[in-house]
């Protein structure tokens, strides 16, 4: 069996990326990606030419691009999973709280891509709440995951659904980015996909009419928009007419959770992107019997575990999109 | 003497653990329950579907249930989809043979004392693969 530490060190040093494929959070682990997107053009940098390995922080004399502001992704926390895969899931998520928390700028806010308990229970909703209460940003947005609409949704909307339309589906701008959460858990179809639904539709499309082409737009929402791994319920029967209200846009961003993991892929003007757990990991697609909790190795668990955070930069219209582990 | 005295006083003690540990009891809010208990409490009844029959059979809460006819969620009490009641069958099976295979006294769905589950024959899949 190898060393962790000799698969972390090899893993970090070959940063090449394919762009017109699929990452694996697993393949990189222990290290994160910047990706820097201009003009709908897909820049990678690994981690590893950023960080210094002795001091876990930033090469000296390295000079982060600046943004305008930032945001950052949590997803998937499952409050209330105790099982072998992390018996301390409110453990891990206060990990990523203190990765918020360190970054040299506050974050603008938070995007919380669902799940955010494991079964939709009272205190379960309540301990998240306590828990992100000592996230130092302004606000945080949510969307429903399929574990959080186990009774319909009933709990979930009497928390969160305050300003949202239909089962919880909404949008915001901030610093000139148009931010769409929607909600693809609630409504079911055949083999465990998302589902949008036409109400849904409509309502994005209308949404989206007044806004420019040129407006940047971030759509995050549970279950990916984009066909990952189908036979495991990896993706939404009815995204391909949600993407096609969104071609026109120069700039669009989905960010996804759902999978445990990160994968990434660049289409034309839209950049797809699914977050890791701060709960536990899950097998890569068809790697396993199925997708579920994934038990490994104590001390591998905090770098399969993680948040993404967002740099925009208004000027170029760029957003660039890293993954930080919870653990080195 | 003592030996009944003392024996008096563990039976009591059993008795006045039993009273105390009582499970929590649900309010009866779920509807045509006929394998599981009719108080099952949301928790109990969540964790066995999401961790026992979700992840063990790889499927999601539509696999049996029915949509909801006013098309919001799912109507979890309707009895439309033929899956529902084999997975009520499959239920039945799992608490027998833990019972009459495996001697687990009082077995109930989702308890840590189950010997077999229902990843153990299905490992992820819907239907579990069958080898030639």
């Amino acid at each position: 069996m190898k060393d962790p530490q000799q698969s972390n060190e090899s893993i970090a040093n070959n940063d090449g990326v394919d762009r017109r494929g699929f990452l694996q959070c697993m393949a990189w682990a222990g290290t994160g990606v910047l990706w820097m997107m201009t003009g709908g053009i897909m820049r990678s940098y690994g981690m590893s030419q950023l960080i210094d390995k002795t001091t876990d922080g930033l090469k000296k004399g390295l000079i982060i691009p600046s943004s305008d502001f930032s945001f950052v992704q949590i997803s998937d926390s499952h409050i209330g999973f105790n099982k072998a895969a992390n018996p301390d899931v409110v453990g891990t998520l206060q990990a990523a709280i203190d990765k918020i928390n360190a970054m040299p700028s506050a974050p603008a806010f938070v995007l919380h891509t669902g799940d955010l308990t494991h079964l939709a229970q009272a205190d379960e909703f309540d301990t998240l709440d306590q828990s992100l209460k000592s996230v130092k940003t302004e606000k945080i947005f949510y969307v429903p995951g399929e574990h959080d609409v186990t009774d319909n949704g009933k709990l979930y909307l009497e928390r969160f659904g305050k300003n949202t339309k239909g089962n919880g589906y909404y949008s915001f701008d901030a610093n000139g980015v148009h931010f769409i959460g929607l909600n693809n858990v609630t409504n079911h179809v055949d083999g465990g996909l998302g589902y949008i639904g036409p109400d849904q539709l409509q309502w994005l499309e209308n949404d989206l009419k007044p806004l420019t082409n040129s407006t940047p737009i971030v759509v995050f929402a549970h279950i990916p928009l984009w066909a990952i791994y189908p036979q495991w319920g990896w993706g939404t029967e009815d995204s391909a007419q949600a993407l096609a209200l969104l071609k026109r846009f120069g700039s669009v961003s989905v960010l996804n959770g759902h999978i445990h993991q990160t994968i990434q892929k660049v289409e034309g003007n839209m950049t797809f992107h699914t977050a890791c757990s701060t709960a536990f990991p899950q097998p890569a697609p068809g790697s396993a019997p199925s997708a579920g909790p994934m038990k490994v190795p104590a001390e591998k668990l905090r770098i399969m575990l993680g948040l993404t955070s967002v740099n925009y930069k208004e000027h170029d219209h760029t957003l660039a999109i890293t993954d930080t582990p919870l653990g080195a | 003497m003592k030996q009944l005295t003392v024996l008096l006083l563990l039976t009591g003690a059993i008795l006045l653990g039993s009273a105390t540990i009582k499970p929590n009891t649900g309010n009866g809010q779920y509807k045509n329950l006929r394998v599981l208990p009719r108080n099952i409490t949301s928790k109990e009844l969540l964790g066995i579907m999401t961790d026992d029959i979700d992840d063990g059979l790889g499927v999601s809460c539509g696999f049996c249930h029915a949509a909801a006819a006013d098309g919001h969620g799912l109507d979890f009490a309707s009895d439309a989809k033929p899956e529902k009641k084999i997975a009520r069958g499959m239920m039945r099976m799992t608490l027998t043979m833990n019972k009459k295979y495996f001697k687990v006294r009082h077995p109930l769905l989702g308890a840590p004392n189950l010997i077999l589950s229902c990843a153990t024959c299905h490992n992820g899949q819907a239907l579990p693969v069958m080898e030639q």
